[in-house]
């Protein structure tokens, strides 16, 4: 079956994207993961059905895409909120309060860890470490990063989400307002930012234009 | 077996003990060939090792020093030395049982597995003893069902993989999978995508604990009430092997038992559940008479068998005739025979009902592959009916020989099998174009099948020769053999379905046959037989079809139907029917009332599987023995005890004494048999079967298939009717666990053709041929050659089709008319 035919309900663009994606590696199976990122910015998460056309599109069963799916965290099987908010609690983090920052968020959003706010805005989960551990505690928003983030720091963070709702958000900007200590200086200024709770597609400009 | 170059020979040291073992074979597998059990649980020697349970800990020196590594996965190399009992080892194992056990319920005494479970086991022969676990375990909702046959309580399930893995790299339908990861890693399938697969009970016999269940055991009995014996499946000719099991007089259960000939321990679902058939309350339990009244009533041995006596004796020889005895041992099949030949003395016997093939050639078709030689083949031809649906076991072997052993394979169908998805090439014709598509594949510089002709340059071949379908002529797979036989190094294994059919044939159950594969033409192999028998008929008798119209002419009047049911079997279902009633007499020995014996004069109940004791033969030639673990329901009696009693009746003597004594005579008449005994087939390295001829066997037949007199048949929609795993069929409505399996029926057309008909996805249609006309639902398949239809093959309305070459297909509609016309011929026919 075609591509076109499998996923004829998602935009074109990533149309576009899947048919690259099947095209760049010898053994078409190779290709579920990034379409799983794929079809979860096409459906805000992996519905079943996404599964299946990503097993479809794949030659997998969808048994296999969903042990796949399943194994990472950053599939988001669930409707995830329009900023997830994940918060480090491995070792360095822990160290320097993260427990309290979770706790602060949890309360500012009324979300409870690993849940979603009813209203859609919020999900808060705890995670790993993220590779910030000199900045900790750290804090991510659609997987872009801030650090140093103080318990009442993580609570305003989430206020502001809350009310500008920006469209994009973005590392360096986030840093600048709401993060602390960091654990080093990068040295470039950070522009491209997430639109989506979803990695790896979808990198845009802080304006909301497509930087790649 | 295919002659393997011998390994390369390597030593190491197995606990201080310096052993040869073959280079690169796995720890785990050099030592237990030396005695050495290493513990395990994920690995399983039919699948690749993955090292994911750790059971198998040993130890090992290397130049960093002794190092703890998985036996399963590690090969051997020279000079290794390996401890398996160290102090460190035993740590190790105490240390994952202590593991394993943290998450594995403590319910062994409520659990199906307890008594027979590897982790129950070990945990007993190499586990700490205690655990110093105090947590909560972890729950889960139990039991939940995978599929309509197996369930799964996910709480025991300690992560082996061996049930994912055989789905994917066994079967090539990995339905179930691994979900989630750590502590809530658990196996299932995909929301509302059930395991729906045909091998889904190996999942349950590997799983080496209770976590998957298959229903039809789950709380039946305990492992050390179980009675075991060890036999052969009868659902196909493949003669898989498998083990019995009973508890207080009832088959509960069937395993595989690791052939390594036939199927390496796999069966399908339909070997392992359709035991429940032998236990159906519809099972014949007493002889029936039909009264005057036209009903049948019970009766005693003795006035049901010298009904049969005085019917058949009231008529000429060879005006009685006989159909079936290809689902019975061959000593049952030989006493019928020689009760045929010499007590009735008729030619016209056949074990092949409907989808017969030319028995000399299933008989004595030269090279003949065995099931071994598809590991050693460079290029595999698939020409006959889909392996998955009629051969599940076999299929498996195929698949192995493609994804493992790196066999090339080319399937050629009129329509898509489940050996497409490995297949190099793929040719899809339409029926009745089977010649066109040899005289392709043999024409030199013909543009098409390229890719095909160059596979099969590469030897060896082995090439899966049968009937594609059922409206086939049967004399295509004899032109394929004959092309395929060309070929370099090339063996032909033919293939017909029914579980004994080749013992059958072997044993003279056809029309030209003796017993041994001795034509009946041979002058001298008749003489031979006659020494022992005295005069037979020396004229080749009449085929099934033959015998059906010879029944409707007049020209035969009595009839035997040996576990056979040719109305559902015919080409023309209402003619056979037709010509049972025009019979005089019909006499039907079998387990169960079908369409074709509801109207005979007598029927008598014979014992069936696992009732008797024997021995069958598979599409190789092999030679295995069958076992009996339960006595026959009610009065039901063993079939050659059954001829033995007529034979005195009318006169003869047929000396079936028992078993036994009717394999040593087979072993004195039948030349190729002539070396079979049971004591060989019983025990030592001979368990696994014996092909014959052997040793002292002989064969005269030599049958070397020909193409000529074949002519494509055209048509506008050509019948496709190829046969189901789960179809109408006795054994499987009669197997609870199957009988739900049954697909829906249903007529399969190219979208090009549904379109050009003006019909629709899903529609209800009249499929109508020369023989009947069925409404059915029509479904789309692109997998189709165009100009063609697929019915399956005897499901519960499509057999009324019978076999027509062509058929047309017109919506529903007005065509009330025709049915009528049908239906009124049908009762004038059945009357
Ligand atoms: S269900 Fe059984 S076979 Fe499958 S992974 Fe679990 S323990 Fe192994
Ligand atoms: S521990 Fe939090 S980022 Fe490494
Ligand atoms: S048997 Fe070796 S790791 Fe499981």
């Amino acid at each position: 079956m075609s591509v076109a035919t499998v996923i004829s309900d998602w935009s074109a663009p990533n149309q576009e994207r899947a048919r690259t994606l099947l095209e760049a590696y010898p053994e078409r199976r190779s290709a579920a993961m990034p379409l799983l990122y794929l079809a979860s910015l096409e459906h805000g998460h992996l519905t079943p059905a996404a599964m299946a056309q990503v097993a479809e599109l794949t030659g997998l069963t969808s048994a296999q895409v969903q042990s796949v799916a399943s194994f990472y965290t950053m599939y988001k099987r669930d409707h995830v909120g329009r900023y997830l908010i994940s918060v480090c609690t491995s070792i360095s983090c822990f160290l320097m309060g993260a427990d309290d920052v979770l706790e602060a968020i949890e309360e500012e959003t009324g979300t409870p860890d690993g849940t979603t706010s009813s209203d859609g805005t919020f999900s808060v989960e705890h995670v790993e470490c993220i590779g910030a551990c000199g900045g900790a505690p750290a804090v991510q928003v659609n997987y872009e990063l801030v650090e140093g983030v103080a318990p009442e720091r993580g609570a305003t963070l989430c206020r502001w989400l809350r009310e500008s709702s920006p469209e994009v958000v973005v590392t360096d900007e986030m840093q600048k307002y709401f993060g602390g200590v960091r654990s080093f200086d990068w040295g470039i200024t950070e522009t491209v930012g997430a639109i989506a709770p979803v990695p790896a597609f979808g990198p845009y400009g802080s304006t909301g234009e497509e930087s790649a | 077996m295919p002659e393997q170059p011998p390994p390369e020979m390597v030593t190491i040291s197995l606990d201080g003990q310096e052993i040869e073992v073959p280079q690169g074979e796995y720890i785990i597998k050099a030592a237990e060939d030396q005695g050495t059990y290493i513990p395990r649980f994920c690995y399983h020697s039919r699948m690749k090792p993955v090292g994911l349970c750790r059971m198998c800990l040993v130890e090992v020196e290397t130049p960093r020093g002794r190092i703890l590594t998985t036996a399963c996965n590690t090969p051997v190399a020279p000079e290794m030395i390996v401890d398996t009992e160290s102090a460190v080892v035993q740590k190790a194992q105490e240390g994952i049982l202590e593991f394993l056990l943290i998450n594995h319920p403590l319910d062994c005494p409520v659990c199906d597995k307890g008594g027979e479970c590897p982790l129950q086991d070990q945990t007993v022969a190499y586990g700490p003893g205690e655990s110093r676990f105090v947590e909560e375990k972890r729950h889960f909702e139990k039991p939940i069902p995978l599929s309509d046959i197996v369930l799964m309580d996910r709480e025991r399930c300690i992560l082996c993989a061996r049930c994912t893995r055989f789905s994917e790299e066994v079967s090539g339908d990995p339905l179930i999978e691994f979900v989630g990861r750590g502590n809530q890693t658990h196996v299932i399938t995909f929301p509302d995508e059930p395991f729906a697969s045909y091998f889904s009970g190996n999942t349950v016999q590997i799983c080496p604990v209770g976590a998957l269940t298959a229903k039809p055991y789950r709380f039946k009995a305990r492992p050390w009430d179980l009675e075991a014996i060890e036999s052969v499946s009868m659902v196909d000719a493949s003669g898989a092997s498998i083990s019995i099991e009973t508890s207080q007089n009832e088959v509960v259960r069937i395993n595989g038992v690791d052939n390594d000939a036939t199927n390496h321990g796999w069966l399908s679902d339909k070997d392992r559940f359709v035991f429940q058939a032998i236990h159906s309350e519809n099972r014949l339990a007493t002889p029936l008479i039909r009264d005057d009244a036209g009903d049948l009533q019970p009766a005693s041995w003795g006035d049901a068998l010298d009904r049969v006596a005085d019917a058949l004796g009231s008529v000429r020889g060879d005006e009685v005739a006989s159909i079936g005895g290809a689902n019975n041992t061959n000593e049952e099949a030989f006493a019928l025979g020689k009760f045929l030949r010499t007590v009735v003395v008729t030619p016209h016997i056949d074990a092949q009902v409907g989808d017969a093939l030319n028995p000399e050639f299933l008989a004595g078709v030269t090279p003949r592959a065995e099931i071994g030689d598809l590991d050693g083949a460079a290029t595999i031809l698939v020409w006959a009916g889909d392996l998955k649906e009629e051969f599940p076991t076999l299929f498996l072997r195929v698949r192995h020989a493609v994804t493992q052993m790196g066999a090339k394979l080319i399937v050629v169908h009129p329509r898509r099998t489940g050996l497409d998805n490995i297949a190099a090439e793929k040719i899809t014709y339409r029926p009745g174009e089977g010649p066109e598509v040899v005289r392709k594949l043999t024409a030199q510089g013909d543009q098409d099948y390229g890719a095909v002709r160059d596979l099969l340059t590469a030897g060896p071949v082995i090439a899966l020769v049968g009937l594609t379908g059922r409206a086939e002529d049967p004399r295509l797979a004899e032109a394929v053999a004959a092309y395929a036989l060309g070929l370099p190094g090339s063996k032909v294994l033919p293939l017909a379905r029914r579980a004994n059919v080749f013992g059958a044939l072997d044993m003279g159950l056809a029309p030209t046959l003796l017993p041994g594969r001795v034509p009946v033409k041979s002058e001298s192999g008749r003489a031979e037989l006659e020494s022992h028998w005295g005069p037979l008929p020396g004229e080749a008798g009449l085929d099934t079809a033959g015998i059906i119209a010879g029944l409707a002419a007049g020209d035969l009047k009595a009839l035997l139907l040996v576990g056979a049911d040719p109305v559902r079997d015919g080409r023309n279902p209402d003619a056979v029917r037709a010509a049972l009633d025009a019979a005089e007499f019909v006499v039907s020995l079998d387990m169960f009332l079908n369409d074709s014996n509801q109207q005979a004069s007598v029927i008598l109940p014979v014992d069936g599987f696992a009732e008797t004791e024997g021995t069958v033969t598979n599409i190789e030639g092999r030679v295995q023995k069958v076992n009996r673990i339960l006595p026959g329901p009610g009065q039901s009696r063993a079939l050659w005890s059954i001829l033995d009693e007529l034979s005195s009746r009318m006169g003869g003597q047929l000396g079936a004494g028992d078993g036994p004594a009717i394999a040593k005579e087979i072993a004195l008449v039948a030349p190729a048999y002539r070396s079979m005994t049971w004591d060989r087939l019983e025990w030592g390295p001979e368990r696994d079967g014996v092909v014959m001829p052997d040793r002292d066997g002989v064969q005269e037949l030599r049958f070397v298939p020909d193409d000529s007199g074949l002519r494509p048949t055209a048509g506008r929609l050509a019948l496709h009717s190829g046969r189901v795993l789960y179809d109408g069929g006795t054994r499987n409505t009669q197997s609870p666990a199957l009988a739900g399996l049954t697909p829906d029926p249903a007529v399969y057309l190219h979208p090009r053709d549904a379109s050009a008909l003006a019909l629709a996805d899903g529609q209800e249609v009249d499929v109508a041929g020369e023989f009947g006309t069925v409404r059915l639902r029509l479904e789309l398949d692109p997998s189709l050659a165009e100009g063609s239809a697929y019915v399956p093959a005897n499901l519960d309305s499509t057999w009324v089709l019978g076999v027509p070459d062509v058929v047309t297909v017109e919506a529903q509609s007005s065509k009330g008319k025709k049915n009528e016309k049908k239906k009124g011929k049908k009762k004038g026919a059945g009357e």
